[in-house]
This record gives structure tokens, C-alpha cells and sequence, in this order.
């Protein structure tokens, strides 16, 4: 009677003699052949190795070609014409014919990263001309979550640091400039940001018959000119104790001492007739108006009057200073406003002038 | 007893050779490509009216799965209420052997006339996409008045008390747009040009199932 026991023993010395059989072949021969496929995942064990040809890959077991691909890739990088690749477990991704061979099995992803999902800084700038000075904000935002390191530097047009400082992202940034003018600012976060931007701190002008000058000027402009706007910001930036600004043909000069903290500083000088006065003559002091935006706003003050019509000045539509009339004397003038609107009227009307000067701020 | 044990040392000897044998038997799994594309699409698509929105353009440029969004006054009769306007998109999703991404951003839209001298609305969207072959692109325009369709979005308004989205939180009938796709070798991007007819108020980039609706810009 045959038992349990004999067949067992019989299997098992079949299975035996068949590994044995199997063990002398000159190549390792797998138990089972790689399936073909156009879209799979293999594990292969027992010594797989692939290598890449001219126009296709080749998936070997020993000697002996077990399947063919499109082209191999391993670990996302493509194989050059030549190499061969081999690991055992060997992990392969047969996707629309290309091989992915991975020796840790990590699965490869098909489709190549836009952008979408790679770490990156930015920065929004925004701002605010309401408060003393120009105040910017810069808020930063990273993806990466260990906390980035951003750094801000701001520069003035000497190539002077005015602010520095650093945090890590996210986080924002405010800082004030005090003065007006052109500054560049520097934000980095290696390697995910490193950008520049200019901002423009400063004072626009608007208005009819003046014109804007940043050094003396003595000519006579009559009819066209009537106000003639001095600014003196960029002296006070370079580090004078004051200046002589030359008006009119006749080299009338008004001295003025640096204003501490000021954002920006103009001297408003004002002629009254478009014809009376000889061209050599005491021209653009009829109303002589210091405007200095200072750090709580802009204040307006009286510098000298002169002249036989009447005059009136205006501050924000508000009659503030008569000549040669009735009316208010008042020499000091505090707008609540970023902006003021200086107005000169004349006895002449033709010689009115208007300036309206508004704090801006701006970047790009 | 002496059997017992042959039959023991055997039992050993046929389970080391099957385990062996399994082991090194290539595991096979077969990868499915398409559904695994579909599947990110259709989830993107399904979570689309619910992503996060943003006017700012740092948080565009950084995070995904995000709008970007400008909020404009749109006007129904003599109402005045802000809309969302859907700008650009920074999608992605992953599967197992997949990643897909899609960055969508309306650069420009400005009013066309058109050869046969009709008017037109023309939309610039830069486009970029993880899976080169953009398979079957299709391009819509939303196929309704914009007054009408802004009295719809009016008395969600109302009953929301929010802005709504235009194309995101309320849909109109699709109708196909003329559409080209151009690539730009100097930015490496591609350029997605539609011609809207100019009373449409957005238009739907569909790449099946994921449609996304994009609007112009004030």
C-alpha cells in the first residue's frame, strides 16, 4: 500500500533531481519567463540585467535575452547606447514600452515636472504713502516648509545699505524710507529666490505755469513760466548743511539749512507781473514759499514777499497769506494730507500758478 | 519512526524548492497608464470649485493645487457686486506611476476683429503640462449672455453673501471655441490662443475629464 509518506518522498526527490537539472544548464534558466508587456510591473530575482542598444534595450537573465524594450531608464535617468544596469531584486516598470528600472522600487512617475510642485519663493510688494516717509511691505511665501531663510537688503542710489534684515518664510517685511529718491532692494532666499526691485520713493508734481528744476535757475520765463519749483531733496541727500539757490537775472539767492528728517524739500519761488518788471530785474521773489514734506506731512512756510499788486496764496484751497490786502497772514502751513495743492494768485491773473505734489510711492 | 523522519526531511526538501522557485518566479503586476490619467483628471475635476483662491501673485507663484483670481465689480440691471474671476490654475496630482500637472494663466485678452469681420475676444493662456501628447484638447466658450448669466451669479451673490466665481461656482452650456495651440521655443511654454465670441463671459479648457474655466481679466 502506497502511503502519504512514499509520495511525499517521491516529490521530493523529483523536485531535487529537477533543481539539480536545472543548476547545470551553462545559463541560469528562471523558473518562469518574463511575461511580455506593453504596461507592467515586474520584480525580477535571479540575476536580471538590461542593457541599451542603438534603438532598443534588452532585458537579459545570464546570457540569455529574456524580453526587449523601447529604451531603458533607470532611476528616472535614460541609459546611454552601451550600459548595462543590473540589481537583484530588480524592479521594472514597463510603461507604453519604455523600461523603468529602479533597484530600490521606488516607482517611477510618468510625466516630467512644469513647475507646478517644485519648492519656490516669491515675494508680493505693496505700498503705503499715507504714513511718514514711504512705507513698503514685502511679504514672503515659500513651499518650503523647514523654514527658509529670506534676507532683504535695501539700498539707496549710493549703493548705501539703508535696511537689512531676515527671517524665514513666510514672513514680511516693513520698512519706511525716509527720504525720497530711487532705492534698489535685494530679496533672497538661495537657491529658491534671488530678485531685485526698484523702488521709487518721491514727490509728483502736477500744475500749470511752473516748472521743476533741481539746481539754480535765473532766467527769465515770463509769460509762460510763473512759478518756478526748486528741489532741494537730492542736496539734502548728499549731506549739504545748506544751499544758495539763484532765482532770478538779477542773482537774487535765498540760503536754506538742511531740514532734519524731511522726506523731501522744495523752495516755491513765484513772480507776480508778466511785464512790469525789467528782465534784469527782482523777478520770481514776489512769494517765496519753503515747502518740506516732513515725517508728519507736509508743511508749507513763508520765506519772502515783495511786489506792488496784490497776491494771494492758497494751500489746499484754503486762503492762507495776502500781500498788498486785507486778508490773513498766516507764514506756517501743516497739510493733514500726503498730498498739498499750493495755489498763487495775482492782481495779474495771467500770472496764477498752481502745483499740486503728491507723495508717491512706487515700485517695479 | 525512521519513515516519520524521511517524510519530514522530504516534506523540507519540496518546500525549500517551491518557496525557491516562487521567489524567484518574475511578480508580475499589470499598470494601467490610462485609468491612472483619468483618475488624476477626474479628481482634480471634482475638487476644482473647492480650491483655494488667491489674488495675490507670490502665492501663485508658489503654492499648487491653487486659483489665481482677480476680484472685479461685475453690474446685473442697476446692481453692482463683486465677482471672482478665474485667471490661472497650478494643478497636480500623482497616481502611483503618474504625475500629472497642468499650469494654466490667462496673459492677455484683449477685443479682435476677425477675418470674416465679426468681433471677437481673443484669450493668450500660457500653458504647460506634465504629459507631453495633451491627447484630446478641447477648447469651449460658455455659450450664454453675459447679462444673463451675471443675474444668475447676481442672486447667488445674494443668497451667498460672498463673491462668486465666474465658471467655477456656477456653469452655462458649452459651446466648441476656435482655438490654437502655440509653442513658444524662446519661454518654452506653449500659448493657448482662443477666439471667444466678445458677449461670452469665460471660456473652458477640457482636458477630458478636467475642464477649467478661465476668464478675462479687467
Amino acid at each position: 500500500m502506497i502511503a502519504l509518506r512514499d509520495l511525499v518522498i517521491f516529490a521530493g526527490l523529483m523536485a531535487l533531481a529537477a533543481a539539480v537539472v536545472a543548476s547545470l544548464f551553462p545559463a541560469r534558466e528562471g523558473v518562469s519567463p518574463v511575461p511580455a508587456c506593453s504596461d507592467c510591473a515586474l520584480k525580477l530575482t535571479g540575476g536580471y540585467w538590461i542593457r541599451q542598444y542603438g534603438n532598443y534595450a534588452s532585458l537579459y537573465l545570464g546570457t540569455r535575452e529574456a524580453a526587449r524594450y523601447g529604451w531603458a531608464y533607470v532611476d528616472g535617468r535614460p541609459l546611454s547606447v552601451g550600459e548595462s544596469v543590473g540589481c537583484d531584486p530588480m524592479y521594472l516598470w514597463v510603461l507604453n514600452g519604455i523600461a523603468y528600472v529602479s533597484c530600490n522600487g521606488n516607482s517611477p512617475a510618468f510625466g516630467r515636472e512644469v513647475g507646478v510642485l517644485a519648492p519656490a519663493a516669491a515675494v508680493d510688494i505693496s505700498a503705503d504713502s499715507s504714513g511718514p516717509g514711504c512705507t513698503y511691505t514685502a511679504d514672503v511665501v515659500s513651499n518650503v516648509m523647514n523654514g527658509t531663510v529670506v534676507t532683504l537688503d535695501v539700498y539707496n542710489s549710493y549703493g548705501e545699505l539703508v535696511y537689512s534684515a531676515s527671517g524665514a518664510a513666510p514672513t514680511s517685511f516693513t520698512f519706511s524710507v525716509p527720504a525720497a529718491g530711487t532705492y534698489r532692494m535685494h530679496v533672497y532666499a538661495p537657491p529658491l529666490l534671488d530678485s531685485w526691485y526698484t523702488l521709487y520713493a518721491g514727490v509728483q508734481i502736477s500744475g500749470t505755469k511752473f516748472v521743476v528744476y533741481t539746481g539754480n535757475n535765473t532766467q527769465d520765463l515770463r509769460p509762460a513760466v510763473s512759478l518756478k519749483v526748486f528741489d532741494l531733496t537730492g542736496f539734502w541727500e548728499r549731506g549739504y548743511g545748506s544751499v544758495v539757490v539763484y532765482v532770478d537775472p538779477g542773482m537774487r539767492s535765498f540760503t536754506l539749512s538742511a531740514p532734519t528728517g524731511a522726506f523731501a524739500d522744495f523752495l516755491l519761488a513765484w513772480e507776480d507781473c508778466p511785464n512790469c518788471d525789467p528782465t534784469y530785474g527782482a523777478l520770481y521773489v514776489d512769494e517765496v514759499w519753503r515747502l518740506t514734506f516732513t515725517q508728519s506731512g507736509p508743511v508749507l512756510a513763508h520765506v519772502f514777499s515783495q511786489g506792488g499788486y496784490w497776491h494771494k496764496v492758497y494751500a489746499d484751497g484754503q486762503l492762507i497769506w495776502t500781500w498788498n490786502m486785507q486778508g490773513p497772514k498766516q507764514t506756517t502751513y501743516n497739510g493733514a494730507n500726503p498730498s498739498i495743492d499750493v495755489r498763487f494768485a495775482s492782481q495779474a491773473s495771467a500770472m496764477d500758478a498752481e502745483a499740486l505734489f503728491t507723495k508717491t510711492c512706487s515700485w517695479s | 519512526m525512521w519513515s516519520t523522519a524521511y517524510g519530514l526531511i522530504a516534506l523540507a526538501v519540496v518546500a525549500f524548492v517551491v518557496l525557491y522557485a516562487a521567489s524567484h518566479a518574475p511578480s508580475f503586476a499589470s499598470v494601467n497608464l490610462a485609468d491612472q490619467l483619468y483618475y488624476a483628471k477626474s479628481q482634480l475635476e471634482s475638487s476644482l470649485p473647492s480650491l483655494p483662491r488667491t489674488d495675490k501673485p507670490a502665492y501663485f507663484r508658489v503654492y499648487s493645487n491653487i486659483v489665481r483670481i482677480e476680484v472685479a465689480n461685475a453690474t446685473y440691471g442697476n446692481h453692482s457686486f463683486p465677482v471672482e474671476l478665474p485667471l490661472g490654475y497650478r494643478l497636480a496630482a500623482r497616481e502611483e506611476n503618474l504625475l500629472y500637472e497642468i499650469y494654466l494663466d490667462v496673459e492677455s485678452c484683449r477685443p479682435v476683429s476677425l477675418q470674416g469681420g465679426g468681433a471677437a475676444v481673443l484669450y493668450a493662456v500660457e500653458l504647460r503640462q506634465s504629459v507631453d501628447v495633451l491627447p484630446w484638447l478641447a477648447v469651449y466658450y460658455a455659450d450664454v449672455n453675459a447679462a444673463a448669466y451675471y443675474g444668475q451669479l447676481y442672486s447667488l451673490y445674494r443668497a451667498w453673501g460672498r463673491p462668486p466665481a465666474v465658471g467655477l461656482d456656477l456653469g452655462a452650456p458649452l459651446s466648441k471655441a476656435e482655438w490654437a495651440l502655440v509653442y513658444n521655443a524662446t519661454s518654452g511654454s506653449d500659448v493657448l490662443y482662443v477666439a471667444a465670441p466678445p458677449s461670452s463671459p469665460y471660456i473652458v479648457v477640457e482636458d477630458y475629464p478636467l475642464a477649467i474655466p478661465l476668464a478675462c481679466p479687467r
